[in-house]
């Protein structure tokens, strides 16, 4: 729940979410980025978590294809040898902790001062994970860097 | 010359890596901890390092102990005294950076954040150390 600013239009929320993407990849991965109306692949994805508590309640999680993360790796460090990699799940778990991370600045003063937990990252079938998401209000988005189609899921 | 990088995040720890390199640094030798516990244990061990250490760069945001628990640990311990610490994170809130300053941290940048970043902010600190 958004108790710090209840009044903030769900428009506004994406459109924040939007902005921490973009500069995310623009920033660190050197690659455009922008939302997408997009279908994911059914099977198997990489999947990263992270709590808001305090002024902020609820979560945040990106979402992709082992093949997608292994992009995202390769564009921060360089070569990866194959989706099976370590680095390619770290990939993920830092990315949606820079977005989370920016997403919550963007916020006002009040609503910025809340805690941001280190990342959960799991393998699992796409479906599964979304079925877990008891949350209130639940944003979901896709978001496409050189075609690689990757979601992410706000809960609030 | 020889760092110091903390983050849970050994992707992380590799893309600071490359971007101090990029900033001109000639490190000899990196040290890595995914946690302010191992970098403080990394600390204790620097009696026996064949050259100083000259900077160290940390997260905040770690399981273990984090980022700011460590600088406090460290002053607590007078380690590595004089070297100095920069905090890179995704925590850019005033009340996090003001308890960093406080605790030691000479530097500030927040993720996301490019290599002429972090360029800008290592420099200096390195020339006044």
């Amino acid at each position: 729940m958004l108790a710090a600013e209840p009044h903030t239009a769900p428009e506004e929320l994406i459109s924040r979410l939007d902005s921490a993407v973009s500069e995310v990849f623009e920033t660190m991965l050197e690659r455009s980025c922008a939302p997408v109306t997009s279908q994911h692949a059914a099977g198997e994805h990489i999947t990263a978590q992270i709590q808001f508590s305090g002024a902020i309640e609820g979560l945040c999680v990106v979402y992709a294809t082992p093949q997608v993360a292994q992009l995202t790796a390769e564009a921060l460090l360089g070569p990866v040898s194959d989706t099976r990699d370590p680095m390619v799940d770290d990939a993920i778990g830092e990315l949606c902790n820079m977005i989370a991370g920016g997403w919550k600045s963007k916020l006002d003063t009040s609503a910025a001062v809340c805690l941001i937990s280190v990342p959960t990252i799991t393998r699992a079938d796409s479906a599964r994970f979304k079925d877990a998401l008891h949350t209130t209000t639940t944003f979901n988005r896709s978001y496409s860097f050189q075609g690689n189609v990757f979601g992410i899921v706000l809960g609030l | 010359m020889r760092a110091l990088i903390i983050d849970d995040s050994a992707v992380m720890r590799k893309v600071i890596e490359r971007a101090l390199r990029q900033a001109g640094l000639d490190l000899s030798e990196v040290l890595q901890a995914s946690n302010g516990e191992e970098a403080l244990q990394a600390l204790r061990n620097e009696s026996s390092a064949s050259s100083p250490l000259s900077l160290i760069v940390s997260d905040i945001n770690m399981p273990v102990m984090d980022g700011l628990q460590f600088l406090e640990a460290r002053r607590s311990e007078n380690l590595a005294p004089g070297v100095p610490a920069i905090m890179i994170t995704t925590e850019g809130s005033e009340p996090f950076v003001l308890r960093a300053i406080a605790a030691g941290a000479q530097g500030y940048i927040c993720k996301p954040f490019t290599a002429d970043q972090v360029k800008a902010r290592v420099l200096p600190l390195l020339a006044a150390a």
